[in-house]
């Protein structure tokens, strides 16, 4: 999949994350805001890397806010982010649900 | 109809489906189903992220019993084509068709769910549907709609798009909606499935969304749409037999059970033989009082 | 539903007596025109009848956002009101938003997202979304070594682009190894911001250590920014300024290896005057402040050269006096738009501020 906009999902609301995906030229970097970033940096940060990878997206700039998302809301709205940016919304990524 | 066994619907709670927190917790509040919403609730802007959002949920989170019912876009809308295809793919228990106008749609939809079962390795007819009336070709055609096809698990009232397309608003008392009702509730009867009621939004009108309840209820409706988990306990407390019900139907149970096991073909209770729609309406009686915890693991009733 | 979002069309007179009563009653009380008429829309949240939450946009910046947290989770509908204004933007392909707020608010804005760039004793600045401030300094060009290098700055609106300009620039220059000249980013002005920034680097090409560098929104033109949260005009001045030097001081600065900052001797606009005044105050010691004299580029004939008295020489037709105010790239450029020109002017283009 190729990002070819910048493009958003989620919300700041409770228990929702909002992840911004952005073209970068190599790797995946995240920039992670998250109340529980010391106790679940490390798990939120896996969530959205794997569904990436899982979506062919090797490179990407990601700025993550958290408001205590579980991990299927984190993987739902990396999805969705990362189809919007693509331009692929309307044909969702069936493999990867 | 989709199932025999007919099951408990007193209450069909709505969850915005684009909203994580609601989402989340849909499960906990007792719910007999749990209606994830893609439609009227969802912007245009998030009906994609909606779509995922719910999908990721049904494969993680746990809603106990519950029957999982999930509102799909319009047949006449960009979204309805994937929400079909990603909810049949998430396993989702019922497929909600909003607008329904005639038997041709619900057939639609019924080919749409078979192709997508095919396509993501579902079991064929695994997935169920139920159609939404809302408006006046809706009512009018009720009973064809209601028994359009064998997947079909019930039929429900919204009357808020009703209203409007009978030139009305809503009214406290519901004289706007008695021919509605009583449409759907004997379309969905003759059909042999469940009939829902329309929701009440008022939150603050506790007495008045007793009222509605209490005559939904006298008409014969399986249960309530609802907005607010708080509604769920109110509904209940409605669908609660009485003791002289409970009591009643745990006769009739019992000499079920005599009967069975004199191997005999004819089940009689005060020397009067007990036909089909007892048996049925026992057995109902017994899930409401299991349901609401009125009586304990062989049925008998707790005294309080 | 909870914190059900509605849009607030201010058009409607009670909708907007219902917004200014609530607002006032969060101590926002500041609804005058060039506050208001810039607004794109604005969105709300009722309880029953009452309004207990708003907030509003323009274009990139974040306006007017009041939230009551009575009976309710705090921070649940101020979450709710800037997540749906920043949805909102991100979905017309706006993804860099600005929020100018108390400075008591700024950790509501950090804790969703938003960094803050500066702030001062009652105002903060913040930015979230892409591309961001570090995004900036990324893309700046970089000379080999920068580190070891004595680095000037100078930020100009270069209006157009004049020998006092020019003047300033040579100055760093020569006492420095590299200088960076900042245009700033407003489309406010009768040069386009594009045409301003040309006119610099073509003004400037024969400076080798010379870095012509757009703005962008970090060299804020304080004209921009919007202060209806503050009592008086005096104190907006010296907010907006004070902010603008700060995140020069604190952010551009460091990641630049700037240590000078080059302003010009401001005699005849009182505004820029006091601007200088704020850098002075504020920049040093991290940035020292270097100022300019202007009457050391005097006409022949010892008028100050100000671009204000180019653009009234535009306004009028008399190319032949630009010669002597600004240099043969800007007098060619206008020249040659001259009619483009007069024609803005003509439109209403304000020419008589900075």
């Amino acid at each position: 999949m190729e990002i070819k906009e910048t493009a958003v999902a989620g919300t700041l609301e409770s228990s929702d994350i909002q992840i911004m995906i952005s073209k970068a030229t190599d790797g995946i970097q995240i920039d992670l805001q998250s109340d529980v970033e010391k106790q679940f940096g490390d798990q939120i940060r896996q969530v959205i890397t794997k569904t990436l990878n899982d979506l062919d997206i090797t490179a990407a700039k990601v700025k993550a806010v958290d408001k205590g998302a579980l991990d299927c809301v984190i993987k739902a709205r990396t999805i969705a982010a990362a189809q919007r940016a693509s331009q692929t919304t309307d044909q969702p990524a069936w493999e990867v649900l | 109809m989709a199932e025999n066994e007919e099951r408990l619907r007193r209450t069909m709670m709505f969850v915005p489906g684009n909203n994580p927190a609601m989402v989340k917790d849909a499960g906990i509040y007792g719910a007999d189903s749990i209606m994830f919403d893609l439609e009227d609730s969802v912007s245009l802007s998030e009906k994609d992220a909606a779509r995922v959002l719910v999908y990721e949920a049904l494969q993680t989170q746990d809603y106990g019993n519950a029957e999982l019912v999930v509102r799909v876009n319009g047949q006449d809308t960009e979204f309805y084509a994937n929400d079909v295809k990603a909810m049949v793919k998430a396993g989702i228990d019922v497929i909600r068709l909003p607008k329904a106008e005639s038997a041709d749609m619900v057939k639609q939809l019924e080919t749409d769910i078979l192709a997508a079962e095919k396509e993501f390795g579902r079991e064929e007819g695994s997935t169920h549907l139920m159609a939404a009336i809302e408006s006046a070709k809706g009512v009018l055609n009720a009973p064809q709609i209601a028994a359009a096809s064998d997947r079909m698990i019930g039929i429900a009232l919204s009357a808020e798009d009703y209203t409007t397309d009978m030139k009305t608003h809503r009214y406290p008392d519901g004289a706007e909606l008695e021919f509605a009702r009583n449409m759907v509730l004997h379309a969905a009867r003759a059909a042999g499935v469940a009939a829902f009621d329309t929701v009440f939004t008022n939150m603050d009108d506790t007495e008045g969304f007793y009222r509605e309840t209490e005559y939904i209820h006298q008409l014969g409706f399986d249960g309530k749409s609802l907005v607010n988990p708080r509604q769920i306990e109110m509904v209940n407390k409605v669908y609660e037999p009485t003791e002289k019900e409970v009591l009643n139907a745990k006769n009739v149970i019992n000499a079920i059970e005599e009967a069975r096991l004199k191997g005999s073909g004819v089940i009689s209770m005060n020397g009067q033989m007990v036909d089909r729609p007892v048996v049925l309406r026992a057995q109902r009686v017994m899930r409401l009082a299991k349901a609401s915890n009125l009586v304990d693991e062989e049925g008998n009733y707790i005294e309080k | 539903m909870d914190n059900q979002i509605v849009d607030l069309y201010l058009s409607n007179p009670k909708v907007k007596r219902d917004w200014e009563d609530f607002l006032t009653s969060l101590k926002i009380t500041n609804f005058s025109a060039n506050e208001v008429d810039q607004i794109d829309y604005t969105i709300g949240i009722y309880s029953g009848d009452d309004l207990v939450a708003t907030g509003s946009v323009a274009g990139n910046v974040l306006k007017y956002i009041g939230v009551c947290n009575k009976g309710v989770t705090t921070g649940s509908r101020f979450n709710a009101i800037v997540s749906e204004l920043v949805n909102r933007q991100f979905a017309n392909h706006i993804y860099h938003l600005f929020v100018f707020t108390k400075l008591n608010y700024s950790d509501s804005f950090q804790h969703i997202g938003f960094s803050e760039l500066a702030h001062s004793d009652e105002a903060a600045f913040l930015e979230t979304g892409s591309p961001d401030v570090n995004d900036f300094l990324t893309d700046i060009p970089r000379v080999d070594d920068q580190s070891d290098k004595q680095v000037a700055g100078i930020v100009m609106n270069a209006n157009p682009f004049t020998r006092g300009h020019r003047y300033l620039v040579e100055q760093a220059a020569s006492q420095n190894d590299l200088v960076y000249v900042f245009v700033v980013n407003t489309d406010a002005s009768l040069f386009t911001t594009e045409e301003r920034f040309q006119l610099v680097k073509d003004g400037t090409v024969d400076l080798d250590n010379v870095i012509v560098v757009n703005g962008g929104d970090y060299m804020v033109s304080y004209a921009t920014f919007p202060a209806y949260f503050l009592a008086s005009p005096d104190q907006a001045v010296t907010y907006q300024t004070t902010l603008d030097a700060r995140i020069f001081r604190n952010v551009i600065a460091p990641a630049l290896n700037i240590t000078t900052r080059y302003v010009g001797s401001e005699p005849l606009s009182r505004t820029t005057s006091i601007y200088n005044d704020v850098l002075t105050r504020e920049l040093p010691p991290a940035v020292e402040v270097k100022v300019i004299d202007r009457d050391q580029t005097l006409t022949s004939d010892h008028q100050v050269i100000t671009a204000t008295q180019v653009r009234q020489f535009i306004k009028k037709g008399e190319t032949s006096s630009l010669t002597a105010f600004v240099p043969e790239t800007t007098a060619q450029f206008i020249q040659n738009h001259l009619t483009t020109l007069q024609k803005r002017i003509q439109e209403g283009m304000n020419i008589d501020g900075n």
